[in-house]
């Protein structure tokens, strides 16, 4: 019962034969070998598992692929540039030291690049409304604050030094 | 960030890509996916398992149930780490909804939970029991018949374990010091109150994975867990081969809190791939995880006898822990609840009687703060219903009857190096104690503060062994077997490795657990790997150096103490042409790798019919205070302030050390506010996080703070969890003074809070 579907996944193209019901989550990891994107409770309450769906957060175990047909699908390995550069959202995890166990941080990370999309500036309460749907039981939560506001900088200065 | 001790984590470019591979990334050719069949009653005999309709699921390799766990020569079928009392699958008989009765291999993991959930068994349901104080009733269903003729013990119990053989309690520590009637006759008050804790999840994200392989009669299995040795030992006895026969290896975990202690699904993955001959992997969905291991629920009544003047006569502690189907490391909690629930205090005349206790319902095992945070939060809330009754500030009242340096514990150690009075001082300060625990509150709020303090035991004895080694490329490697599972120990080992060879931390490679490669560990818990770990690592990199300025003194033709070390050379002090490579070292020993091997061990242990004895070689001290608002109308708590004070001797790392501190307190205030484990005649109706919160950002307080005490000269102290146990009971004490009420029971839901101010305010009127 394969339905075919047309995915453009870290600025690649596949033309895949999925289930009807199989999930992003499921096509994206055991597919696509796409180990970034990770299950936690499955039924969209964590955020663990959230990919850019045509630039949008979305829990990738909630979406079936069946309906994603023709979406570009961003996900942290797609966030890299071409010579291993990280994206400066990347870059202010790191600088931060913004996780421990580090299983949330893809999803954290894909939903401040969506956050700092929607509002360049977001102050710590708006940053924390934003990332309620990503939860990180290690209790990163300070850092991961301090990442955003380190993201936002550095984001504003690329913006700067394209303009 | 910046400072002489914050050093970032060495993995932390493969976390923001990625690129760092958990134990669910772990694929090997050819392998199976396998999927449990699990009961769906509580308590029952198993009439009938028919598999016939998972056969019918294409792809499927292996339907497994106990009856043909006989074809495994020479299986024992039944392990345990303290007791062995858990089938590998259930056999004539279910102990609890979730336990395993059927497991599924296949080649791919759709068709392994297809076919699984196509597998029909039928039971004769048995009566069950699901309260500690209940099961210990003489009419009790008898979840296990422990008989003393028989062995039971599991290797990993290092304890005198005292079941009460013909009831469900595993087992009975008990502490007594002193004569407590003449405690309580010395009294001028006595007060009396049962305090409760439910069960609650860890919630790692990372589920439970492993993969098991056979490779010329030797088991290989690749898992998620904080117990590497435990596991290879509790394998090597199921399937009756020497423990060197068996190999653990231990990627990172995302996350664990005690939930991958001890072996969980090692033996069943190890069963399928051997009965299929195959690679077999398996990972756990999440309603998996929250009946596969859970915080004990807990009932724990404190009665203390007080003098006028604000000193403790007498302290009489009566703990039940429910330790679910399986006794798991439930006896050892029972134990270290048992001393913890004494406290930091002066207290003449104690008597504990701690039952550990079977019911049907999922294990309860470890969880980040170890039985502490149940027994904190009864006896520090009791602290604070013992202040309020003497007319006595809090604060001043602990102070009163703390412990000093040289000062004996109930168990008639004597404590050294101790800090609770900074600890609680510190939290005071943070909270502006000195204006009152009351504060200023806004229209129709309540506002208050709360304070605890902590004392809780590292385990006594263990052992910890490490290598450090040093290739013919100069390059320096850690051989340890603590585990990464978030707390940044590879980064830790590392520095502790570099310091004495005076290298960059971020040059030494650390090589994760593997039985076959690293040496033994009694494994990551307790707070104890940055101490016991991290000296057996420091040992060996010290004794390394040596090593390596003896070869250069001989190569050199120099005396040892004219040599310097430097990075990857040693020369001659002042003579910089004088210089041999640590590579050119190793290579004329003709070796590959010059290795130096340490073992680093505490000693103690309690006598089981008294409690007496070394409890703890070190103590984690801390305390927690908390500034809370109550809206009467809804019950909703709001954490305005929470600060909490360790006690670090040495912090090794600023940044892993505020990170932990940071996690325990968020993991606490969850446990404070609305964790909670929910049944309904042994059904778990909370197996998800929509039913189970678990602190988000919108859950943090204003403001979040910490202090790490030091002490020059004073050795590391763990921080894993300290700031963890006491959490709960300075919230709740902060909440009880708001509301003027009396709470025993967590988490401080709005319906409750509400309750015990109805309650409060009906009595006044």
């Amino acid at each position: 019962m394969g339905q075919v579907v047309h995915l453009a996944v870290n600025g690649e193209y596949h033309e895949l034969s999925v289930l009807c019901d199989e999930t992003l989550l499921e096509t994206l990891r055991d597919r696509l070998g796409l180990t970034s994107v990770r299950e936690t409770c499955g039924i969209g309450i964590c955020g663990a598992c959230t990919v850019l769906v045509d630039g949008r957060p979305v829990s990738s175990c909630l979406l079936l692929t069946s309906l994603a047909d023709d979406a570009q699908v961003t996900t942290l390995e797609g966030l890299v540039g071409p010579n291993g550069a990280l994206h400066p959202v990347q870059e202010a995890f790191l600088a931060q030291q913004a996780f421990q166990c580090s299983y949330c941080t893809p999803g954290m990370i894909l939903s401040v690049v969506a956050l700092l999309t929607e509002n360049p500036t977001p102050t710590p309460e708006e940053a924390a409304a934003y990332l309620a749907g990503n939860l990180c039981r290690c209790g990163s939560y300070l850092r991961i604050l301090a990442a955003v506001e380190d993201a936002a900088r550095r984001l504003q200065q690329t913006r700067k030094l394209s303009r | 960030m910046s400072g002489r001790t914050t050093f970032g984590m060495i993995d932390a470019w493969e976390r923001v890509t990625a690129r760092i591979r958990l134990s669910q990334d772990v694929s090997i050719p050819g392998m199976l996916h396998a999927a449990v069949v699990r009961s769906t009653i509580p308590h029952g005999r198993l009439r009938r398992i028919e598999t016939s309709g998972a056969w019918t699921v294409p792809g499927v390799v292996a339907v497994v149930t106990a009856a043909d766990l006989a074809r495994i020569p020479n299986l024992r079928p039944v392990y345990g780490p303290q007791i062995e009392d858990q089938p590998v699958l259930a056999h004539e008989r279910v102990r609890y909804v979730g336990d395993m009765v059927a497991l599924v291999a296949a080649e791919n993991a759709r068709a392994a939970r297809e076919a699984a959930a196509r597998v029909v068994v039928e039971y004769d349901p048995l009566p069950a029991v699901f309260d500690p104080i209940e099961a210990l009733r003489p009419d009790a269903p008898l979840i296990h018949e422990l008989r003393p003729e028989e062995p039971h013990r599991g290797h990993a119990v290092y304890f005198g374990l005292r079941p009460i053989f013909g009831t469900n309690c595993c087992n009975h520590f008990r502490l007594y010091t002193g004569d407590i009637e003449r405690g309580f006759a010395e009294a001028d008050l006595v007060l009396e109150e049962t305090f409760r804790v439910p069960a609650a999840q860890h919630v790692a994200m990372e589920p439970h994975a492993a993969l098991a392989y056979w490779e010329d009669g030797r088991l290989v299995v690749i898992s998620g867990t904080q117990t590497p040795f435990n596991t290879r030992q509790i394998l090597a006895q199921l399937f009756g081969l020497a423990p060197e026969q068996v190999r653990v290896i231990v990627p990172p975990m995302g996350g664990s809190f005690g939930s991958k202690v001890f072996p969980r699904i090692e033996p069943q993955v190890a069963v399928l791939a051997y009965l299929t001959g195959r690679p077999v992997k398996l990972v756990l969905d999440r309603y998996e995880e929250f009946v596969t291991l859970t915080r004990h629920a807990t009932v724990v009544t404190i009665r203390l006898g007080l003098t006028r003047d604000g000193r403790i006569t007498a302290k009489r502690v009566q703990a039940y822990w429910s330790t679910g189907a399986y006794a798991d490391c439930g006896p050892d909690v029972a134990r270290k609840g048992g001393f913890g629930s004494v406290g930091p205090y002066r207290i003449p005349h104690v008597a504990v009687d701690s039952y550990c206790v079977y019911t049907n319902l999922p294990p309860a095992g470890a969880f980040r703060g170890y039985a502490v945070t149940e027994v904190v939060w009864a006896s520090e809330r009791m602290m604070d219903i013992a202040a309020d009754a003497l007319g006595l500030d809090p604060l001043e009242f602990r102070l009163r009857n703390l412990l000093h340096d040289g000062e004996q514990f109930a168990t008639g150690e004597t404590l050294h190096d101790v800090h609770f009075r900074e600890c609680l001082e510190a939290v005071a300060r943070a909270l502006h104690w000195e204006q009152g625990s009351r504060a200023r509150s806004p229209e129709g709020r309540l506002r208050a503060k709360g304070l605890a303090v902590v004392m809780k035991g590292m385990t006594t004895p263990s052992r910890s062994e490490a290598r450090v080694g040093v290739d013919r490329a100069g390059r320096v490697t850690v051989y340890s077997s603590t585990v990464e599972l978030g707390q940044g120990a590879r980064t830790v080992l590392a520095q502790l490795a570099a310091e004495p060879l005076e290298i960059p931390y971020t040059t030494v490679r650390v090589v994760d657990p593997d039985t076959d490669r690293t040496p033994f560990d009694n494994r990551t818990t307790s707070s104890r790997s940055t101490y016991m770990m991290g000296n057996a690592v420091r040992q060996a990199a010290e004794a390394l150096a040596r090593r390596l300025r003896e070869l250069a003194a001989e190569r050199l033709e120099a005396a040892p103490e004219d040599l310097e070390l430097l990075p990857g050379a040693v020369c001659v002090r002042g003579v910089p042409e004088r210089c041999v490579s640590w590579g050119e070292l190793v290579t004329a020993t003709g070796s590959d790798e010059l290795q130096e091997h340490a073992v680093f061990r505490n000693e103690g242990g309690l006598d089981p019919e008294t409690g007496h004895g070394i409890a703890s070689s070190h103590w984690h001290q801390g305390a927690a205070g908390a500034e809370v608002e109550v809206d009467p109308e809804t019950g909703q708590v709001r954490i305005l302030r929470l600060h909490a004070a360790v006690y670090a001797g040495r912090v090794v790392n600023q940044l892993t050390a505020a990170l932990q501190n940071e996690g325990s307190m968020i993991m606490g205030l969850g446990s404070a506010l609305f964790e909670e484990l929910v049944y309904d005649e042994g059904q778990p109706l909370t197996t998800n996080l929509s039913d189970y919160l678990i602190p988000s950002f919108l859950d943090l307080p204003v403001t979040l703070s910490h202090d790490l005490l030091e002490c020059p000269g004073a050795e590391v102290h763990g921080l894993g969890e300290t700031a963890l146990p006491p959490v709960p009971a300075a919230i709740g004490n902060a909440v009880a003074r708001a509301i003027g009420a009396c709470l025993t029971e967590l988490p401080l839901t709005p319906e409750r809070v509400l309750r015990a101010l109805r309650a409060t305010r009906q009595e006044a009127s």
